[in-house]
């Protein structure tokens, strides 16, 4: 049985525009999670999310053919567009995600982000400085993660951050899944490292 | 099972996906280990950590951006129908493509170079060598002809030396207009003087 978005890619090759919208719907959010947590940079993850749905978008007819599922169809496309983006870039680690998030940011969606980041668990002891602790992690964690040579990174973004199985990133990244699980193993390990003087 | 190989397995233990025997032989490293122990709790808390990071959410004008964007935007097209329907676009797309680029161009200095040779080279020395294996009888056939008297044949054979030399060094005329030239003029002068 085919899931929703295979449904709904069908539809939209068959004509129906909503169905495009719905999985644009279903997967920005995500997306848009995933470049920025990846490139460290949420400006240029907006502008590499949409390029991803263009690309979708002009190949939508191929998708069948690919053979692929939708979802790490639209992984393994957006992580090619990061890898040039930081390869064009080169140097990558020109704006912090965080800083970004809480930089001016005029939109509900971010205001709402900051808010989660501060009253993020239910804690009845809720204290300011807690929140600010955890905000200084966060930072540090984000940092280390940008640090991690790219081959580790990407893996574990999209283990640890996206969800995805094993499985499904071997199938984003075309590696066997051993080398997958040894990669993602080994980005854990530096990230400790670097995640010494925090934890 | 040493404190690297131990090490090794630190991501499928934290996601029970050990196999039974592997699974002992780390655990027992682990009890008896204090250092791989201390390593694998700063692991398991570090990955926790990772996965608590809170979500990064898109802003409220993404979607709108994004239809603006695919406005402009053309979908690719399906069948051999909207393939033809876009006309030679298509066709010249292809070599708008590097290496397609980079073929064409090689398969047109091979052809150019290919017509020079078969002109130049390989078609003079297709002559030289019909010229040294044709008998002379055959080659004289096509020159003297049976009814012409001693002086007219004479002054023919000198008419058609004139004009090889004048074809040959005063104007560059190439072998297949040469040989056409030579006929031309022999069975011109032939059926003038009633041979045929």
């Amino acid at each position: 049985m085919p899931d929703l978005d295979d449904e709904l890619m069908e539809r939209y090759q068959k004509g129906d525009e909503n169905a495009f919208t719905l999985l644009v719907r279903r997967h920005q959010q995500p997306l848009v999670n995933f470049i920025a947590r990846f490139i460290n940079d949420r400006d240029s993850a907006e502008d590499l999310a949409q390029e991803t749905f263009i690309r979708i978008f002009k190949a939508a007819n191929r998708y069948k053919s690919e053979g692929a599922h939708f979802k790490t169809w639209m992984y393994h496309i957006a992580s090619n567009l990061c890898k040039n983006e930081l390869r064009n870039r080169g140097r990558r680690d020109r704006y912090r995600v965080d800083n970004v998030v809480n930089s001016g940011s005029d939109s509900d969606g971010d205001t709402e982000q900051v808010d989660l980041i501060a009253s993020a668990p239910a804690n009845p002891a809720f204290e300011p400085e807690v929140a600010l602790e955890r905000k200084e992690l966060q930072n540090a964690i984000q940092d280390a993660i940008a640090e991690l040579p790219e081959q580790y990174r990407l893996p574990l973004v999209l283990r640890d951050l996206q969800g995805l199985s094993y499985d499904e990133i071997s199938e984003v990244l075309e590696l066997r899944s051993g080398t997958t699980k040894s990669r993602i193993n080994r980005a854990r390990l530096m990230l400790k490292e670097k995640l010494k003087p925090f934890i | 099972m040493n404190c690297l190989q131990a090490e090794e397995h630190f991501s499928a233990h934290l996601e029970d996906t050990l196999d039974y025997q592997t699974l002992q032989g780390f655990e027992e490293h682990l009890a008896a280990c204090d250092a791989c122990q201390h390593e694998y709790t700063r692991f398991q808390e570090s990955v926790k950590a990772v996965r608590q990071l809170p979500q990064i959410e898109p802003s409220l004008h993404f979607m709108s951006t994004l239809q603006q964007r695919l406005a402009t935007e053309q979908r690719e097209p399906s069948s051999v129908k909207e393939i033809a329907a876009t006309g030679w676009g298509r066709v010249l797309d292809v070599f708008r493509r590097p290496r397609w680029a980079f073929s064409g161009i090689i398969a047109l200095i091979l052809a150019a170079a290919g017509t020079y040779f078969y002109q130049e080279g390989a078609f003079f020395n297709q002559d030289a060598h019909q010229a040294s294996v044709t008998p002379t009888s055959q080659r004289q056939e096509t020159v003297i002809l049976p009814e012409v008297s001693v002086q007219q044949s004479r002054r023919l054979t000198r008419d058609n030396r004139q004009l090889q030399r004048r074809s040959v060094f005063s104007t560059p005329v190439q072998p297949m207009q040469q040989r056409y030239m030579l006929k031309q003029v022999s069975y011109t002068t032939s059926s003038t003087s009633g041979g045929l």
